[in-house]
């Protein structure tokens, strides 16, 4: 072990690379368990990736063999089981994490000056995690996977003039087929991988470019942001051990949440319809999508013209993309706007009426 | 930038050539569909009967039908009545099959067009032969209610009250005697197989054979001959404990996972505690 060191030490400059970035690198004094987000997305995309890699072992992307392949994952080949069901827990929770990641973003005022391509970025990773579960969605070809495919790509067609062009490009034919099948599964191995990749290193080298931001209490002397420079913190912790230390133990909380998951509730991400072949001339009952996507689902049902809602819905990710350039207040503390306080808590009480009215 | 875009280009390019080579073989090789029988929502025969045009008494079949063990089953109207269900001019022509409603001696040949086993065995027995000879006999809707509303068979059915219409209860409670552990253990083995398909195990094949054994052994007590179920009961019990070790067996692999994720929780459990204990040795 020495000798690795001492042979990585005249190569690269260990020893000052540790300093530099790890126990002489300083965080926030204030850093709260709302920073390590961060890097529980992160670990849950890794585990994502190799679980997905272990089932591609066995997962045969064809839409006449695809639910028998799955089914034999779950059934037959060694350990399996535990290897997509990590894969299928592990993608709601990644949702969940990456979402929450972006909720403490903006209520810690993270995307403001000069952290707006952060945010833009960071925005965008939440948009590919999305991608990356609807695609992965209509891997298994089950009759849920089917159906929510078929009314997903169905809402481009409310688009005038290039709705339905949109709908074939995404379908590959007219339904959902074999075709779809092979696209979705092109993009949640092959384009959609690379993408994350990229954004991701775009996020990580901003983040580490410009300095993590430090919580909005006591931010308000700072002075103005009119030159580039490293936010530094010396008076905080180093980032090692005392934040990477925080960080283990949210990623053993996380893999706690997951595995209780998977030793509890195995199916609480896998309906009676998802361990069902599709069966493309038999609709089922209820076609729900998944939590996540149900409050815009909500929304859709709830505004009459399909054009308006989707159109909506579209500007509303824009909103949240962009929003770094919308709010240009100087005011980091939230809690010193009551107006953008009273409409994040209003989005998130809306946003959760709307998937408890989706789910019913 | 440049390079951005060729890799972006590069990795569309692969997402969409499988899938449009895939849709031209689709057009060379079509493919059969998939489902065995798929639920009809709707066709002439619901739309009449849903309507102000039809007598009010019949308006309510549609609604009963889709409460039904055969609704459920993707049994539809054609399915008993024949008929032409796309074409509202044809969909009553004698010509097109049309049955309307039959007979009472009619009616076991009327749902033997699918459960043909079923309806031999009935033929054969005092039931059958009472109605075929008398046309007093008890017929398939005596027992299972009426056709449009309905559910799964159950064992029920035999019961003094219904029985006693013709006869004394006597013989109906053997026979309900015999067929009553096979029937258990058939329930039993259903409600397993569903514990294990809520838990994510394959119970595909499990399920067919207990349906074929579910509908031989139906169509076994059809004949109402007591000595003959009795007789043949081992040879079911024998099928149905071989399904029970396979189910079984799913029970134990159930199990097991639950276990290791239970394992794997602990490791994270002591490692969490041990990365805390460390890092307030630390600070």
């Amino acid at each position: 072990m020495r000798q690795l060191r001492e042979w990585l030490e005249v190569r690269i400059g260990l020893d000052e690379l540790t300093r530099s970035q790890l126990t002489e690198y300083r965080v926030p004094k204030d850093i709260n368990i709302f920073y390590t987000l961060g890097i529980v997305a992160f670990v849950a995309y890794l585990f994502q990736a190799l679980t997905g890699i272990l089932l591609l072992f066995y997962y045969i992307p064809d839409d006449k063999d695809a639910f028998q392949s799955v089914q034999f994952i779950m059934n037959q080949a060694p350990y399996g089981w535990l290897f997509r069901l990590m894969h299928v827990v592990g993608s709601n929770l990644m949702v969940a994490v990456v979402a929450l990641h972006m909720l403490s973003a903006f209520f810690l005022g993270s995307y403001k000056k000069p952290r707006e391509i952060t945010w833009v970025v960071g925005s965008l990773m939440l948009l590919t995690t999305l991608g990356f579960c609807l695609s992965g969605y209509l891997l298994p070809w089950s009759q849920l996977s089917f159906w929510a495919t078929t009314v997903v790509t169905n809402i481009p067609t409310a688009f005038p003039l290039c709705g339905e062009l949109i709908c074939k490009i995404l379908r590959g034919s007219e339904n959902v087929s074999s075709a779809t099948l092979n696209r979705f599964f092109a993009a949640h191995v092959a384009f959609l991988p690379p993408l994350l990749m990229t954004l991701f290193a775009v996020h990580v080298f901003l983040v580490r470019r410009i300095g993590i931001s430090a919580p909005p209490a006591g931010r308000e002397e700072e002075k103005k942001w009119e030159v580039f420079r490293h936010d530094d913190h010396p008076d905080g912790p180093p980032f090692y051990p005392d934040f990477v230390s925080k960080e283990a133990i949210m990623v053993t909380v996380y893999m706690v949440i997951m595995f209780t998951i998977i030793a509890f509730v195995p199916a609480l991400f896998l309906p009676a319809d998802a361990t069902t072949p599709a069966d493309p001339l038999n609709t089922p009952e209820h076609i729900r999508p998944e939590w996540y996507f149900l409050a815009p689902y909500a929304m859709l049902k709830l505004i009459p013209n399909r054009f308006l809602g989707i159109a909506l819905q579209l500007v509303m990710v824009m909103v949240f993309i962009l929003w770094p350039f919308i709010d240009k207040s100087e005011k980091y503390n939230i809690r010193k706007r009551p107006l953008l306080l009273a409409t994040f808590f209003g989005v998130i009480i809306i946003w959760l009426g709307l998937t408890f009215w989706g789910s019913r | 930038m440049r390079y951005l875009l060729t890799v972006i280009c590069f990795f569309s390019l692969v997402s969409v050539a499988p899938g449009a080579w895939t849709d031209f073989l689709q057009k060379e090789f079509p493919k059969t569909p998939w489902a065995e029988r798929p639920r009809v929502e709707q066709n002439v025969c619901i739309d009449c009967h849903t309507s102000e045009l039809i007598k009010e008494e019949y308006r309510a079949i549609p609604v009963e039908w889709r409460k039904s063990w055969h609704y459920k089953n993707g049994v539809s109207c054609q399915d008993c009545h024949g008929g032409d269900p796309k074409d509202a001019a044809k969909s009553m022509l004698p010509a097109s099959g049309f049955v309307g409603v039959p007979k009472p001696k009619e009616v076991p040949k009327f749902c033997g067009k699918c459960h043909l086993g079923i309806m031999q065995n009935y033929l054969e027995s005092g039931h059958g032969k009472a109605l075929m000879t008398t046309g007093r006999g008890p017929n398939c809707l005596i027992c299972h209610g009426d056709a449009h509303k309905i559910q799964k068979a159950n064992i029920e059915i035999i019961n003094e009250k219904l029985c006693g219409i013709c006869h004394t209860y006597d013989r109906a409670r053997e026979m309900k005697a015999a067929l009553l552990l096979t029937e258990q253990q058939i329930n039993k083995l259903d409600r397993d197989l569903k514990i294990l398909k809520a838990g994510l195990m394959a119970t595909q094949d499990e399920e067919k054979i207990l349906f074929q054994t579910q509908a031989e052994y139906r169509t076994l007590f059809h004949s109402v001959d007591v000595k003959l179920v009795q007789a043949r009961t081992a040879e079911f019990t024998k099928k149905l404990s071989v399904l029970q070790k396979q189910v079984q067996k799913g029970f134990e692999e159930l199990a097991f996972r639950q276990n290791f994720a239970i394992f794997i929780i602990l490791i994270f459990l002591g490692l969490g505690i041990c990365i805390f204990l460390l890092s307030r040795k630390s600070s």
